[in-house]
């Protein structure tokens, strides 16, 4: 699992700086994925309102309906109801990729298993609404997803009667199951909605929309590919044929092909396994986790900054339980705390003006307290010397900090920058324990605990208490944001701000305080701006052209040419166990009045045998019991055979009871199939027995010998 | 020796914040107990680290109270705080390089920051909550 971890990781930073390079951090598309799902669920959502607006939902004008939208309103109606499906499709790539980054990433162990949890049942839900969309086309691929869903479901085996009988041929189809699918179709995302609004909970100042330049740029990728590829319907679905080739969206439908080689419960126990073995996924092995976070009441009033900057939410302000006059104090779940220190970075006591044991931040991490951080950087002041003296306050995820120690540079580690109370640059800068403070943390706008980036920039800046007092001099303030594995670019800041601070010395000039106090940062060497327009429009264009693509390539054979499709399907109910009899005259007097009945019969009947033979060879014997919790429903049939196109011979028995041998009904038929015909083999006792095709289709029309 | 005695002109005439202000200035007091005669620079660094970081914990209340409130001079009193407390630091660091903490003196500007903070800024604050 760890092997697993690492490679992908390794795969995705490279990924990561590589489009770092292009979009800059801000924008980089895999550290925005989840706002993008936010983002994409909107642009479904809008245009499924738009579409639905001019969707008849009628089982027989759906198709005609939506083919008039396409061609008639191209420019908008027909837009809409591209972007709504490839916006639907994209973001099922969005939703994959970010939940294996997370993984790979290790964001979703211990204490972050809320999100990772919640988004299971996403998926599923998201899934639904794809299969429920596609079914509602009503053409040729809406029939194999409506024939292939129910056959699916019916393997769980909950319904009396297969649910694929809605969908055996033109004469059964009626428009309430479809009715059923719209409902579904509009309540499936809903429950998706809230689904999201769950799964975001536990993250404080959650992200939901992507800066606005990915936001446009991903809407107008979109609407390039819907105007260069727009979404179709395929042939009007006809029940009485089969289609032989099917262009599927791989996105949503993958998994179907393989109903075609599995049987539909095992697809299931696979499906539910699968995510039961990713809902254990975060304990898998369960983290060794450091302490979590503790108040310490004596120096805790209630001020709530930690409450405000806990990105996990894992604070609550509670009433005061020490009986002090404040109102409130700082409480900490330890279910929740990931340990990354934040907290202690916005506690007001957090000041290394303190000294030794009198020490104490209202809030601590037990593994790693403010008087042990002061006490590292008063050495680590101490071991450097030389012109320009840099301490470097480095995070556990940043790019290896601890290669740059030397003789003039110290490197303090903290599980996250954002735990360092601004006092303590205040220390190092304004009693001269060094010239230059750089702090080293992850990639910028993907602090691996959500927040550390963003709070320190903005107490630096005055934008957040506590700030970095004013007096401090910010040119002597470096941030250097780094993907793990960019080493260069790390060491690269901290040249250039060495160079910096010695130019400061040699009396460069200071320069003038800016409206926002910003740290010092290292000037990246960047790409030219026209490569970095090239490089995006290519990304969106890779990436809405792998969507247009597997949005129907390849074409899937559902049936082999030259074949048609026999079903033998009916629902028949065995004979009683025993017949009903008539209660005699004694036992009716000796019976209350109000329940008197004429008849007694004992619930219960026989089951179902039947076999069909193809041309004289035995296709199918099975025995089918009866349905219901009493076994006196209807025994219910549902097999289909892939038969050569062709002239057949039919022979169909059932016996229904419970004798040994012998048949209640037979019958025998010759028929002419031809290629991508749906036959069905149907049973009805009030008509006679066996019935073959509909008439139409019974072109042999004749007994067989 | 006392450092620092209430007075009549620090009240700004709101029991619980009047209150609030005697506890710190009982704070400030113990803490110069605790220093007593013996004035090594570490200890007296100390003590006024303690003193820093109650005041800091102090003012980081009152913004909070103030922000709740959505008082409207909160930028002014917020800076008037960064004032006092940047008027410590200075000291602490005159102290760090040697300067020897004068009580007579210190209890004068922290009287002073009773007067003038506590009793303009605090003040119009509380005339603001009570509007």
């Amino acid at each position: 699992m760890d092997a697993l971890k690492r490679g992908l990781r390794a795969v995705f930073l490279r990924l990561e700086a590589a489009l770092e390079a292009v979009f800059g951090s801000r924008h980089n598309p895999l550290t925005q994925l989840g706002t993008l799902g936010w983002f994409l669920f909107w642009i479904v959502t809008v245009s499924g309102i738009y579409v639905y607006i001019f969707f008849d939902t009628g089982v027989t004008q759906a198709w005609e309906s939506l083919d008039r939208l396409s061609r008639e309103q191209w420019y908008l109606g027909g837009l809409m109801r591209s972007l709504h499906r490839y916006a639907s499709d994209a973001l099922v790539l969005v939703i994959l990729v970010h939940a294996l980054r997370e993984f790979a990433m290790d964001r979703m162990r211990g204490n972050r298993w809320f999100p990772w949890v919640t988004g299971i049942p996403l998926l599923w839900f998201l899934y639904a609404c794809g299969i429920t969309g596609y079914w509602l086309v009503w053409d040729q691929l809406a029939q194999y997803v409506a024939v292939a869903t129910t056959e699916w479901l019916d393997s769980i085996g909950i319904f009396a009667e297969p649910i694929a009988r809605n969908f055996l041929d033109s004469e059964r189809l009626s428009g309430r199951f479809f009715t059923l699918i719209i409902y579904m179709h509009i309540a499936l995302p809903l429950l998706m909605l809230l689904a999201m609004w769950i799964h975001i909970q536990r993250h404080a100042h959650a992200r939901v929309n992507p800066p606005r330049a990915l936001a446009v740029g991903t809407l107008g990728a979109l609407v390039a590919l819907s105007f260069a590829w727009p979404a179709m319907s395929q042939a009007p679905a006809d029940l009485d044929r089969v289609p032989f080739s099917l262009g599927l969206d791989w996105f949503y439908l993958a998994v179907y092909p393989l109903l075609e080689r599995l049987d539909g419960s095992t697809l299931w126990l696979l499906l539910i396994g699968g995510s039961v073995l990713l809902t254990l996924l975060p304990w898998l092995p369960p983290l060794k986790k450091a302490p979590a976070a503790r108040v310490d009441l004596d120096n805790c009033n209630g001020c709530r900054r930690c409450f405000a900057d806990c990105p996990f939410g894992a604070i609550t302000m509670i009433a005061r339980t020490d009986g002090l006059a404040y109102e409130q104090e700082a409480s900490v779940d330890p279910d929740m705390c990931m340990s990354c220190g934040i907290c202690v970075g916005a506690c007001p006591t957090a000041t290394p003006f303190r000294r030794g044991g009198h020490l104490s931040a209202g809030i601590e991490l037990p593994d790693r307290t403010v008087s042990g951080l002061r006490e590292e950087v008063v050495a680590a002041a101490a071991r450097i010397s030389g012109d320009a003296r840099v301490i470097v306050f480095g995070c556990n995820h940043d790019a290896d900090s601890d290669r740059l120690a030397d003789a003039s540079t110290a490197v303090v580690r903290l599980p996250c920058v954002g735990m360092l109370p601004p006092p303590f640059v205040d220390l190092v800068l304004m009693r001269h324990q060094a010239d230059g403070v750089l702090l080293s943390g992850c990639a910028g706008h993907d602090c691996f605990e959500r927040l550390g980036d963003q709070w320190t920039e903005q107490r630096i800046a005055n934008e957040r208490d506590p700030n970095l007092r004013t007096r401090v001099p910010r040119e002597r303030v470096a941030v250097a944001w780094n993907n793990p594995i960019r080493h260069g670019a790390l060491d690269e800041a901290l040249t250039q701000f060495r160079a910096h601070l010695r130019g400061l010395a040699a009396g460069g000039t200071t320069p003038a305080p800016a409206a926002r106090p910003a740290a010092w940062r290292a000037k990246l060497r960047e790409l030219p701006a026209a490569a970095r327009y090239t490089g995006q429009g290519l990304v969106y264009a890779l990436v809405v052209g792998f969507v247009g693509f597997f949005a129907t390539q390849p074409a899937y054979t559902y049936l082999a040419e030259d074949h048609a499709l026999l079903k033998l399907s009916f629902s028949h109910a065995g004979q009683p166990l025993k017949p009903c009899r008539r209660y005699t005259h004694e036992e009716l007097t000796n019976t209350k009045f109000s329940e008197r009945s004429a008849t007694s019969c004992e619930r219960g009947r026989w089951p179902v045998y039947v076999e069909l033979d193809l041309n004289g060879e035995p296709i199918y014997r099975a025995t089918h019991d009866p349905a219901g919790l009493w076994n006196d429903g209807p025994s219910a049939v549902y097999a289909r055979f892939e038969v050569p196109a062709g002239r057949h011979r039919l022979d169909a028995r059932l016996r229904d009871n419970g004798a040994d041998q012998g048949f209640t009904f037979t019958a025998s038929r010759m028929v002419e199939l031809k290629p991508g015909t749906n036959f069905v083999v149907d049973f009805r006792a009030a008509e006679g027995g066996f019935t073959f095709g509909l008439p139409a289709q019974d072109t042999a029309r004749q007994e067989a010998p | 020796m006392t450092l620092l005695k209430w007075q009549a002109n620090f009240r700004i005439g709101i029991g619980e914040v009047d209150h609030e202000h005697q506890d710190l200035i009982e704070l400030i007091n113990s803490l110069h107990d605790a220093l007593g005669d013996e004035r090594s620079g570490e200890r007296v660094e100390a003590f006024l680290g303690e003193i820093l970081a109650d005041i800091s914990a102090h003012f980081a209340l009152e913004e909070k109270v103030m922000r709740d409130r959505h008082y409207d001079a909160l930028a002014e009193h917020k800076a008037d705080h960064e004032r006092l407390l940047d008027e410590l630091r200075d000291l602490m660091d005159a102290q760090a390089e040697g300067a020897v903490l004068d009580d007579r003196r210190f209890a004068a500007q922290l009287a002073q920051w009773f007067t003038g903070h506590f009793q303009t800024h605090d003040a119009r604050f509380h005339r603001y909550l009570a509007r």
